[in-house]
């Protein structure tokens, strides 16, 4: 607006250059004035046909049963979304899978998001080192997260891996177990490896969120002698609660998208006998990997209804973290 | 606001109360704890990297080996092809990062200071890319890789890390442009500058910061990612580094020397990186990402 308004002051001959002013007068000038759309276009049309195209192309599939050659004909409704929930063996590995994957994202939250919260605390009260351990713990978030998966792989070993030998080491025998083996543990040992791998971020957010809670608020309270604990739970958690939200919706939609982890440690079956397959892993074999075995029928149109499914599910999430950061950002 | 003596008076009892010396000495503990399981590992990788297998075996947790082998190094990254890994890492990263950042800079700066019909609409659209999982579109993308005869080439790579790069880039580089003052580009704009050189002479500069910290955030997804690699390369020739390590776990099952040395291989380049900018990283991820 200001924008037009200016330009105008400066007329039209100079004002041309991609500013809404009508100018008809010079050709090249009006030529000029969309030369900026043109630098808008690389971006924007990869982003489009090579993400938004496919994300409605994935919707399209998800109503075919199409084995991914030849013309896409046979239209199946919502077939392929049904099968999910009532064609065996798919709607028990369904339905395995979804609760693997909430439970990956409670465990996580806990593991993660909250342990990153007291950590948060502990580093904000001016501690010496402070800065040092936060660039620590965030330094596996870099790594490669199949690369981590395979580090632990082996760390988590029954016989040769380290965690065992740290358990028998301190005389814990009874405690060392094969981890990765045992289908009550196997689960919580990936959240683990991720939380190992991801506590960084939480821990950053929070405590740039904690160090911008003014300083007056807090000071106020401890000179009127409230403890260091009453602090924290009257007036630092509460401030927090947006940031909170927010990085437990991330880590939801992280969650829905875990698949490295537990291919690199557990392969794509998601064992021992599918006590950590996942949303992710069941995809990935939906689409790429059950070629005329278990999965035969259901096609790529399967893999893309579930895709679809975990869109669904994610996507309203997104929306309301988007929304909802706007509205807070707009509070400060 | 404290005044400074209000400051004062309670730094100094917080040192005289013996309970908050011992909850100093806790909270040390438990940081330092922290620390170690975050970096032990780590070592341990390195450690056992440098031994031979029965070491490994007889003695996992020692960080230090009888006799340094490097030559784990050696096999690995002649066994496993992980000189042409590198190569072909090295190549997608890079071009990679230089178009995101081409592209998502040149596209931001048009959403951030030109009004056209459609603006916000189209900055919504990438935004909304923002927190989808792209590889939920992998089905169809592979059909179009299929189609575009890019399937098993790195292009197929590259062409979906621009794609998947752009709302990021766009998200934090349009709020960066919107903080720049306009005087500057009215003045050049009064020269006769075009748009585009406007955008490259004296916008870009500005905003070299905000261009470091996304090409750092896209380098390692890219450098890190290991989905769409074991979608679309099929040749052993044209593996990435993840992919590449993932195929090696598959070969040498028993020799925990070469995967020690064959992860410490793929891990080094990402921990060098972070040790030289981790500022940077803790910078960009506090002010850009989340708010």
């Amino acid at each position: 607006m200001i924008r037009a308004l200016r330009s105008r002051e400066h007329g039209p001959s100079t004002g041309g250059d991609g500013v809404a002013v009508p100018t008809k007068r010079h050709r090249t000038v009006s030529m000029r004035r969309y030369t900026y759309l043109l630098m808008l276009a690389p971006g924007l049309a990869m982003y489009l046909a090579f993400i938004i195209w496919p994300f409605a192309n994935t919707i399209r599939f998800s109503f075919y049963n199409w084995s991914g050659l030849g013309p896409m004909t046979d239209f199946v409704g919502f077939g392929n979304y049904t099968s999910l929930f009532d064609r065996a063996p798919i709607n028990r590995q369904f339905s395995n899978a979804l609760s693997n994957t909430a439970q990956v994202f409670l465990l996580s939250t806990v593991l993660s998001t909250f342990v990153g919260l007291i950590f948060a605390l502990i580093l904000s009260r001016k501690i010496p080192g402070s800065r040092f351990y936060q660039a620590l713990y965030f330094m596996p978030n870099t790594l490669s997260v199949i690369v981590v998966g395979f580090l632990w792989n082996l760390l988590l070993n029954p016989q040769f891996g380290a965690v065992n030998s740290v358990l028998r080491g301190v005389g814990l025998d009874n405690l060392a177990r094969p981890w990765l083996g045992d289908p009550n543990f196997a689960l919580p040992s990936i959240v683990a490896v991720s939380a190992w791998a991801n506590m960084g971020f939480p821990i950053l957010i929070f405590l740039s969120a904690i160090l911008g809670i003014p300083s007056d608020l807090v000071e106020a309270a401890r000179l009127d002698g409230a403890s260091e604990l009453r602090v924290i739970a009257t007036i630092v958690i509460p401030l927090l609660w947006p940031t909170l939200i927010t990085l437990i919706v991330l880590n939801f939609i992280a969650s829905v998208n875990t698949f490295e982890l537990v291919f690199a440690m557990e392969g794509s079956e998601g064992g021992p006998f599918f006590a950590t397959d996942v949303l992710g892993t069941l995809f990935y074999r939906m689409a790429f990997g059950g070629v005329g075995g278990v999965y035969a029928g259901t096609g790529l149109g399967g893999a893309a209804a579930l895709a679809t499914l975990m869109l669904v599910i994610v996507l309203p999430v997104s929306v309301f973290v988007i929304v909802f950061q706007r509205k807070v950002s707009h509070e400060y | 606001m404290s005044t400074k003596s209000e400051r004062d008076g309670r730094s100094s009892r917080r040192h005289l109360s013996p309970g908050r010396l011992a909850s100093g000495g806790l909270t040390q503990i438990v940081l330092i704890g922290y620390a170690a399981l975050v970096v032990y590992p780590l070592l341990i990788m390195v450690a056992s990297s440098l031994k031979t297998t029965g070491e490994i075996f007889a003695n996992p947790l020692s960080l230090v080996p009888a006799t340094v082998r490097l030559g784990n190094y050696v096999d690995a990254w002649n066994q496993a092809n992980f000189g042409t890994y590198f190569r072909n890492s090295i190549f997608v990263c890079v071009v990679s990062v230089l178009l995101i950042l081409f592209f998502g800079s040149m596209a931001a700066y048009v959403l951030a200071r030109f009004s056209f019909p459609g603006n916000r609409a189209i900055y919504l659209l990438f935004l909304a890319g923002f927190m989808i999982p792209i590889r939920l579109a992998i089905v169809p993308l592979f059909i179009m890789m299929r189609d575009l005869h890019l399937l098993d080439t790195l292009w197929s790579l590259i062409v979906v890390y621009i794609a998947g790069g752009m709302p990021f880039t766009v998200f934090l580089l349009v709020s960066f442009f919107r903080h720049i003052p306009r005087d500057l580009e009215d003045a050049a704009v009064l020269d006769g500058a075009g748009p585009f050189q406007v955008y490259y002479q004296i916008m870009l500069p500005l905003v070299r910061p905000a261009l470091a910290t996304v090409g750092l955030f896209q380098f390692l997804n890219v450098w890190n990612d290991f989905f769409f690699p074991l979608i679309f390369i099929r040749s052993e020739n044209l593996r990435t580094v993840p992919l590449g390590v993932s195929a090696f776990f598959g070969e040498y099952t028993n020799d925990w020397a070469l995967m020690f040395a064959a992860l410490s291989i793929s891990i080094m380049p990402v921990i060098i990186i972070y040790l030289l900018a981790s500022k940077q990283f803790i910078a960009g991820l506090t002010s850009g990402a989340i708010k």
